[in-house]
């Protein structure tokens, strides 16, 4: 079996997806984890800062330290630090 | 592996190198030689699929053609045939249809179904599996998979021997993609040789690494194939809707190369197909037009109108430059009508449309984007927890097939 038909299978969108899902993010950030460049532009500004703590009492808590952030390109764009471990996303809707 | 009892089994059945064996259907004593697809023209030089014996003397599918010939110099390089094998795999897919399967296919050699309304047809999901493996063929040398997760029936599938069906269960999904190698997922060139180097060579050592090293190294596609390797999402699978089976063919009595009279070949075609009385009066969506070639090997192309219509001057304008891609003369010209429009006329507007003609209007614009994109393309927005702290879980693409 070609990998092509395997990945069209796999890349085909059919089913039930979500919206605003979070998209691995390549983040350097300083000691004090707020971030200094995302996806490889610098951060010009960082707008807000929040947490979000839910699902505690189940198997997949969810422990998010969020940044509004400006980069230096001007575009604006929401990160986050998965404090469980699975490191930095980019997200939209937050 | 065990079979499972389950709603949403889905199946999958590939046929392997099923352009090769299309090309072939006419001259099929070279299955057993050393032959190969040959690249299309004006494509990389890169060989198709590959006969077994051919794979015996070295040969492997992707393989340049210099190299290739120059390990195997009896090499038979087989011209692609297009419209045979879009004409075949839609008999194969007419033939499971007509079992009660309903298909889905991304493309030629491979489909997907659902086993949960067939099951108690056949007696259970092995006796289906064998009607569906019977009902493509077995001079198709099919080979089926089953499993929860659309990845993990297309792998099962892709390692059965011919005529086999492999169950899969969801608890033993992980034990089963485990020894698989690397090359069964949709990784780059690039980042297969990034894992290689790390020393990853089987999707089990590929799910074994955290989400989120993967994540930060390889990005979305790593994040991409690190689910797959724990089988992937699970999904559902949507039947197709089978084409309309309009065609008009004309065979020249010699080979036609000059477009001139190609694009006057075309009209006439153009004429026949929309006086076809089974069309009745619909408007044309999406249409094929293909050709048989003076050395062998066909041509074909596929064509979206950008509005349904049945205007002869519109399809004579969109289809007419396509002709000028040609490769070759041509002995046989065929039109096909790949997909109909439920409407048979269109009313100017005086007013702004509204209620259930405005419905009407977005229902047929939906199809109309669905038949350029492909079956799942569109999707409704449904929100299930709006209050939620957590963006991703306030709303869902639900896909809208109908």
């Amino acid at each position: 079996m070609t990998s092509d038909v395997l990945g069209q299978a796999a890349g085909t969108r059919r089913s039930i997806g979500r919206i605003n899902e979070p998209r691995p993010a390549l983040v350097e950030a300083s000691f004090e984890g707020t971030p200094l460049r995302v996806n490889r532009q610098g951060v010009a500004l960082v707008r807000e800062e929040w947490r979000v703590v839910d699902r505690w009492w189940t198997e997949e808590p969810v422990d998010r330290r969020y940044f509004d952030v400006v980069l230096e390109g001007g575009q604006q764009t929401v990160v986050y630090r998965d404090e469980e471990g699975r490191g930095w996303f980019t997200q939209r809707g937050a | 592996m065990r079979s499972v009892e389950h709603v949403f089994v889905i199946a999958c059945i590939i046929i392997p190198g099923f352009e090769l064996r299309a090309a072939l259907l006419t001259r099929p004593g070279l299955m057993l030689r050393p032959a190969a697809l040959a690249p299309a023209p004006g494509t990389e030089p890169l060989l198709g699929p590959v006969t077994a014996a051919a794979e015996a003397k070295g040969v492997r599918p992707g393989m340049r053609m210099g190299e290739a010939l120059a390990t195997c110099p009896s090499l038979v390089l087989v011209e692609q045939d297009p419209s045979a094998a879009d004409q075949a795999w839609e008999e194969i897919l007419r033939r499971l249809e007509d079992n009660g399967f309903a298909v889905g296919s991304e493309e030629p050699g491979c489909v997907h179904f659902e086993t949960g309304g067939i099951e108690r047809l056949y007696g259970g999901l092995q006796p289906a599996l064998r009607r569906a493996l019977a009902a493509v063929g077995s001079a198709w040398d099919p080979r089926a998979g089953a499993a929860e997760r659309r990845f993990a029936a297309l792998a099962a599938a892709s390692v059965a021997r011919p005529g086999q069906v492999l169950i899969v269960s969801d608890e033993g999904t992980d034990a089963f993609l485990a020894p698989l190698p690397l090359a069964t997922l949709p990784l780059g060139a690039g980042v297969q040789a990034e894992l290689r180097e790390l020393g990853v060579r089987r999707l089990g050592e590929l799910a074994r690494l955290p989400a989120g090293s993967v994540a930060e190294r390889l990005g979305p596609e790593g994040t991409q194939a690190w689910g797959l390797a724990h089988g992937g999402r699970r999904g559902r699978v949507r039947g197709r809707r089978p084409p309309p089976e309009i065609v008009e063919v004309l065979e020249f009595p010699e080979a036609v190369g000059n477009e001139l009279t190609l694009r006057r070949a075309l009209a006439a075609l153009v004429e026949r197909v929309l006086g076809r009385p089974d069309r009745a009066g619909r408007f044309v969506r999406k249409v094929a037009v293909s050709a048989r070639l003076v050395g062998g090997g066909s041509w074909r192309r596929t064509l979206t109108l950008r509005e349904p219509a049945a205007e002869p001057d519109r399809l004579r304008i969109a289809l007419g430059p396509k002709l000028a891609e040609l490769p070759a003369p041509v002995v046989e010209l065929r039109l096909e009508l790949v997909e109909l429009a439920d409407e048979v006329g269109r009313q100017l507007e005086l007013v702004r449309p509204a209620g259930a003609e405005r419905n009407s209007r977005l229902t047929q614009g939906l199809r109309q984007v669905r038949a350029s994109t492909g079956t799942g393309s569109v999707c409704s927005v449904v929100e299930v927890a709006p209050w939620s702290r957590i963006p991703e879980a306030r709303a869902l693409f639900v896909p809208r097939d109908e």
